[in-house]
């Protein structure tokens, strides 16, 4: 199908597209178009306003800080899975952008745009709350910081109110001794995660277990800390069991959804599942990272 | 409505043209500029017919406005090799019989000419990522993976461009 | 010998056609654009079934973006959509051009407006009102037959019922063992990567209409606008441009074409409407929805003595062109390639509140494959015998074929022609790695994986009559000129009919040129389905090359002086045996018999050219083996295959190259149908699965790795032997890959009996059977959020 008719602007600056989107309360923000634009062709969106977020180079390129890594809303998803400072200092966006769509998509596709849209089995917004990252969130009234874990609120909904888009992606410099994973089942590669989980584990010293950070996506209406997590692992050597336990809540905890790609009682047991799978691969890849 | 002067170069040749908003990228190509090889399979971005390059890089024609494409290098099907020449992705998909009905077969050649201008090999991996964006329903992908290792294959014979295959791709 | 020119028949000959293709020039009908054009889009309905109570254009007609606007009322005199088969009692179950005072699917067309390009068509299809009061829906067979079911037409949702027996029940009265099991086929779209799509032109002056149309059947598409217009046969062009892809999809003419004709000649200018994809998902045909209640009787051994099959065919609303295709291929090949002496059959075919169903790749076989092949793999496992063992006590032998399966079909035969089936199912087992695969299942059980093998035996009825027209003509360059009724989305019709004059005509290929897909070009014509295309439209240019290749032959010998066995036909030339400087080139045998001048002695007409029309006696049916390797996660139930051999029997091949790329094209529709795809409905008849994010095509990573491998049967009702191979690889895949899911989780007594085999139903499955804990309970559900939020 065909969109709707509807204005569109490409402001350079973020002043005039924060007036733009003040300005119409049926303005949109287009960031890298792979969710809007579907919707847009479907007509389940009809915006009087596109404003396009791609020319602000406020929005662009990652920064970084030291102790945290600033990814602006507009850096796209290739450029990220491409950036040998992400490898560095957040592998765990790295690893949960692998199961993103197809380098078609990636190649527009936004990190800003992926987390605002807050698909309920979109991989990023899971990587960005697993690592404990933070959403710079910018409107004509100011800048906020909002925690990931505030920031998403359902399905399709954040805390992003009228005239508000995301700035910049804040994720922490990952620990030392650290290893992460992304494990998903999907129906295809690429596609959107019937349920996946994005883990990062730290060791102390002595291997045994320091930290640990587990979000699930595509088994709720959102992407979802695991906090049940930390009393089975923190302090335990990565053992079998300890691990099992904490697969096991992740599994409790979840709140499932039923859709034609199943149950909620089949999703909350695959959160196990992914949850076991991640927790195993992460700790064997901090482990593995100890040796070299 | 409004209307919007875009300036854009595709295949080489330069374009000034006036768009609606609303205008995909995709019925811009085909309808403005009459090229049509660049097909709609879906508009929904998932199939991957309409695929092209913008500035060098994979994109759904299909998820792009026209008035996006400002200031933009666009590679589509038609500026792929000629009646007297084709590309060495366009020659393999020919002898391995990479295309059927050929509604898909511009998206999967575009596809295949990015892996091939990589300036590193692209794994195994990176292959089948690629060619996983785009959707066919007459071959079975068979044929269409032969004849882009074939392609791949080809340029690896061509000196200056060797390098050891499995290397990842980092831009 | 004198050196014979190599053939290309049974050559990889890479396609003629290709290069405009490749290079971005091939005109699909998107593609085409005529001065002055217009745009429709329809309105739709969005209940499964409703009564219309009013249905209101005002806002269109005040609107000066509308260029024309029909509704059902409109349309009413325009005869219903044909179908072929169709009993007078099935009347009721027609489709109207446009719905008037019901509608029963969601999708189904109501009105339709004309404006100046699509995306204003689409905004002014929004002013038609139309009120409805909401009926129930009949979503499922069970709905349809129930006893307070909501009727659709007039009187009853059972469209046919067609009962058949054969062989003596008596003989099954002391059969040791029996078995039933309900296997259960899902609902397909057809999904070509190229949606429908028309243009007509309706030219005043010349008063001829033209319409541009994606299908199979340009000549039905034009004997059914003709006769629905009131324009005379002669007056209509259809010309079927480069088609995207088929299926099944493009099979009959469909309102859209007869309504753009309607538009053309009301405005007198070229309209033109596309489908787009989630258009296509309602708004063309669906495949396949079957179910089958199958009752066996056999002995010890495996032997089976008797098999009843009762089919349910879920049709949708309306019947089709050929809607009954599912039900009567059902019932012809699911005794397979199997002896089975007693066998009854009974096939209804229910309507429901869904799009309309028609034969999509395989139809019919398809559904019949996966239930006689599971059957087979039930009775292995409640005998403790070896799967293949029991299919080859089954199988027929060569020497008892022919034969009849006397059931009694229009427009098909029941003879097998000729098979041989025990060697493609060893050479299957044996590419399969079958012993080895045995030895590696047993040692990673152990290990708590599950890996699994299935067999997929298949027969498929191939080279559909009623006929196929050829031409084939000579030009003064030397240029040969074929026109085939073919209607080809893909499969090589070009360089594979070129390959069989070449080799009558002793032409350079590039010299050959082929036409079809328009109707005033090719005077007759069928089309490209049913396999067809290679045995039957190309045993019609065998036939017409051959005529002309001995017309050029005695002319030649009289400019020649030579006599006709003297002479052979080389790269364009005639040329005297053992004499190369003793030649006449095609072009000048041609000069010789144009009008104008006076005929050499003894040729008794212009021209060097003949036209055929080939009327096969019979079907042939084609056959063969797919084999599938799969490994089940016992904690996520995904399935992933693992490798897939197809041993197929197509009879002699034209061109090995195309025969491969339909093979594997085949088995990746049917990976597709064993794993992924299915058109959902809810209990409210609303489609849930029609994107392509939902509806879920097979990308490169679905498919395994596949082996082929042929046996070659020649098939006795052609000159060449040829059967046909397009719809071969898409019918045992679900059978083979349900068996060696099956088969992978028989230790727990497991059986997958329908498709698509989907994690989370095997997850169900390993749930009953007790290989999981529950997870925990605490957590609620949440409802599915996809709303219009994004």
């Amino acid at each position: 199908m065909k969109p709707v008719e509807f204005d569109y602007v490409a402001p350079e600056s973020l002043a005039l597209a924060l007036d733009a989107l003040a300005s119409d309360g049926d303005a949109r923000p287009l960031s890298g178009g792979q969710s809007l634009v579907p919707l847009l062709n479907f007509r389940l969106a009809q915006p009087s306003l596109l404003v396009d977020l791609g020319r602000i180079t406020e929005l662009a390129g990652i920064r970084d800080e030291g102790g945290r890594v600033l990814l602006g809303a507009m850096v796209r998803q290739q450029d990220v899975l491409e950036s040998e400072l992400i490898r560095e200092r957040c592998p765990l966006l790295q690893e949960a952008i692998r199961h993103v769509g197809h380098p078609q998509i990636r190649s527009r596709g936004t990190v800003g745009g992926s987390v605002a849209h807050a698909d309920p089995a979109a991989e990023i917004p899971a990587a960005v709350l697993a690592l404990g990252g933070a959403i710079h969130v910018v409107g004509k009234v100011g800048r906020r910081r909002v925690e990931a874990n505030d920031f998403l609120r359902g399905a399709f909904t954040t805390m992003l109110q009228g005239g508000e888009i995301v700035a910049a992606i804040e994720v922490p410099t990952r620990r030392p001794r650290s290893g992460c994973a992304c494990v998903e089942v999907a129906r295809r590669a690429g596609d959107y995660a019937v349920c996946g989980a994005a883990a990062e584990i730290a060791l102390d010293q002595d291997r045994t277990i320091a930290a640990v950070s587990v979000a699930l996506f595509g088994v709720s209406d959102r992407a979802v800390l695991v906090c049940e997590c930390e009393g089975d692992l923190v302090g335990s050597d990565g053992a079998d069991v300890d691990i099992e336990a904490a697969a096991l809540s992740a599994a409790r905890a979840a709140h499932g959804r039923d859709d034609i790609n199943g149950s909620a009682e089949y999703r909350r047991h695959l959160a196990g599942v992914v949850t076991r799978r991640a927790l195993v691969r992460a700790v064997e890849r901090a482990n593995e990272r100890m040796v070299t | 409505m409004s209307l919007h002067s875009i300036s854009l170069t595709v295949n080489g040749t330069k374009y000034t043209r006036e768009v609606p908003s609303r205008l995909t990228l995709a019925d811009f190509l085909r309808e403005s500029l009459d090229l049509t090889g660049t097909h709609l399979g879906c508009e929904h971005g998932v199939c991957g017919v309409c695929t092209i390059l913008v500035n060098g890089r994979l994109a759904r024609s299909c998820l792009m406005l026209a008035v996006q494409a400002d200031a933009v290098e666009i590679r589509t099907i038609e500026g792929i090799g000629s009646e007297g020449m084709l590309h060495p992705v366009q020659t393999a998909f020919w002898q391995r019989h990479g295309t059927q009905c050929g509604f898909c077969t511009a998206g999967f050649v575009i596809t295949a000419v990015e892996l091939f201008e990589r300036e590193n090999s692209p794994t195994r991996d990176e292959v089948l990522d690629a060619l996983g964006g785009v959707l066919c329903r007459c071959t079975g992908y068979v044929k269409i993976v032969e004849a882009v290792d074939e392609a791949l294959e080809s340029r690896r014979d061509t000196p200056g461009t060797a390098t050891e295959p499995g290397e990842p791709n980092v831009r | 010998m004198s050196g014979e020119p190599r053939k290309l028949v049974g050559r990889r000959v890479p396609r003629k056609e290709d290069k405009r293709l490749l290079l971005g020039h091939a005109q699909y009908v998107a593609d085409i654009k005529l001065p002055g054009m217009m745009h429709a889009s329809l309105v739709r309905s969005p209940y499964a079934h409703a009564r219309i109570t009013a249905v209101d254009t005002g806002a269109c007609s005040d609107d000066a973006r509308v260029a024309a606007v029909l509704t059902g009322e409109d349309v009413r005199h325009v005869p219903p959509l044909p179908s072929a088969d169709a009993e007078p009692t099935a009347k009721q179950f027609l489709q109207p051009i446009l719905a008037t005072d019901k509608v029963r699917y969601v999708g189904e067309p109501i009105a339709i407006v004309v404006a100046t390009d699509r995306y204003v068509a689409e905004d002014v299809a929004t002013l038609v009102r139309v009120d409805y009061d909401v009926l129930p829906a009949v979503v499922s067979p069970a709905d349809a037959l129930a006893a307070d079911a909501s009727i659709l037409h007039f009187d009853s949702n059972v469209a046919d019922v067609w009962r058949f027996s054969v062989g003596d029940r008596e003989r099954l009265k002391y059969a040791p063992h029996r078995l039933r099991r309900s296997f259960k086929t899902q609902r397909f779209a057809g999904t070509p990567l190229e949606t429908r799509g028309v243009i007509a032109d309706w030219d005043q002056a010349r008063e001829r209409l033209t319409v541009y149309t994606s299908t199979q059947v340009p000549h039905f598409v034009r004997d059914i606008v003709a006769a629905y217009l009131n324009l005379p046969q002669s007056a209509v062009r259809v010309v079927a441009p480069d088609v995207g892809g088929a299926f099944g999809a493009k099979i009959q003419p469909y309102n859209e074409d007869i309504l753009i004709a309607l538009l053309a000649l009301q405005l007198k200018r070229p309209v033109k409407w596309i489908e787009d994809r989630y258009e296509h998902f309602v708004a063309s045909n669906h495949g396949r929805e079957q179910i089958h209640d199958i009752e066996v009787a056999y002995d010890d051994d495996g032997v089976i003595r008797g098999l009843s099959d009762d089919i349910i065919t879920n049709a949708g609303a309306y019947l089709q062109a050929f809607t009954f295709a599912d039900a009567s291929c059902a019932v012809l090949t699911v005794r397979g390639p199997y002896r089975i002496p007693v066998f009854e059959a009974s096939a209804t075919t229910v309507v429901s509140n869904k799009t309309p169903l028609n034969p999509f790749r395989g139809v019919g076989m398809a559904q019949a494959a996966f239930a006689i092949e599971r059957t087979m793999d039930e009775i292995a496992r409640e005998r403790g015998l070896d799967p293949i063992d029991v299919r080859l006590k089954n199988l027929l032998g060569s020497a008892e074929l022919p034969i009849d399966r006397e059931v009694p079909m229009t427009f098909q035969g029941s003879v097998i022609d000729s098979g041989d089936y025990a060697p493609a199912l060893l050479r299957a087992k044996e590419l399969i790695d079958y012993s080895v695969f045995r030895e590696q299942q047993a040692r990673l059980r152990t290990a708590g994986r599950y890996l699994g093998i299935g067999f997929g035996a298949y027969i498929e009825k191939t080279a559909l009559g009623p006929f196929e027209a050829s031409s084939v003509s000579v030009d003064t360059s030397g240029t040969v000129t074929v026109l085939s009724g073919a209607g080809p989305s893909g499969q090589g019709t070009d360089t594979t009919l070129s390959q069989i004059v070449a080799d009558e005509l002793g032409v350079p290929i590039e010299d050959i040129r082929v036409i079809h897909g328009d109707t005033d070009r090719v005077p007759y014509g069928v089309g490209t389905y049913g396999s067809r295309m290679a045995a039957v439209g190309g045993t019609a240019v065998r036939l017409t090359g051959r005529k002309v290749r001995e017309k050029a032959i005695s002319i030649a010998a009289e400019l020649l002086e030579a006599s006709d066995a003297d002479l052979e036909l080389v790269d364009g030339k005639a040329i005297v045996r053992g004499s190369p400087s003793h030649f006449v080139s095609l072009g000048d045998i041609a000069r010789a018999v144009m009008p104008g001048s006076p005929l050499p002695a003894g040729v008794t007409e212009y021209g060097l050219g003949a036209s055929e029309v080939f009327v096969p006696a019979a079907e042939a049916f084609a056959f063969g083996t797919v084999a599938a390797t799969v490994e089940v996660d016992m904690e996520t139930g995904v399935v992933t295959p693992l490798r897939l051999v197809m041993v197929g029997d197509s009879g002699t091949i034209i061109n090995p190259l195309l025969v491969e790329g339909q093979y594997q094209g085949g088995l990746s529709l049917g990976v597709g149908g064993a794993l992924l795809e299915e058109l959902v409905y809810d209990d409210q008849g609303q489609p849930v699965s029609c994107n392509f994010m939902d509806y879920l095509m097979p990308q490169v990573d679905s498919i395994p790795e596949i082996i082929l491998d042929h046996t070659i049967t020649a098939s006795p009702l052609n000159p060449d032997g040829i059967k046909g191979a397009g719809e071969s690889g898409a019918i045992a895949p679900p059978a083979a890959i349900a068996n060696a899911v099956s088969d992978a989780l028989s230790p727990f007594g497991i059986s997958i009996n329908e498709t698509p085999i989907t994690p989370s139903k095997v997850y169900d499955l390993l749930l009953e059977a007790g290989l999981l804990r529950r997870s925990g309970d605490a957590g609620s559900a949440v409802e599915d959020g996809r709303d219009a939020r994004g």
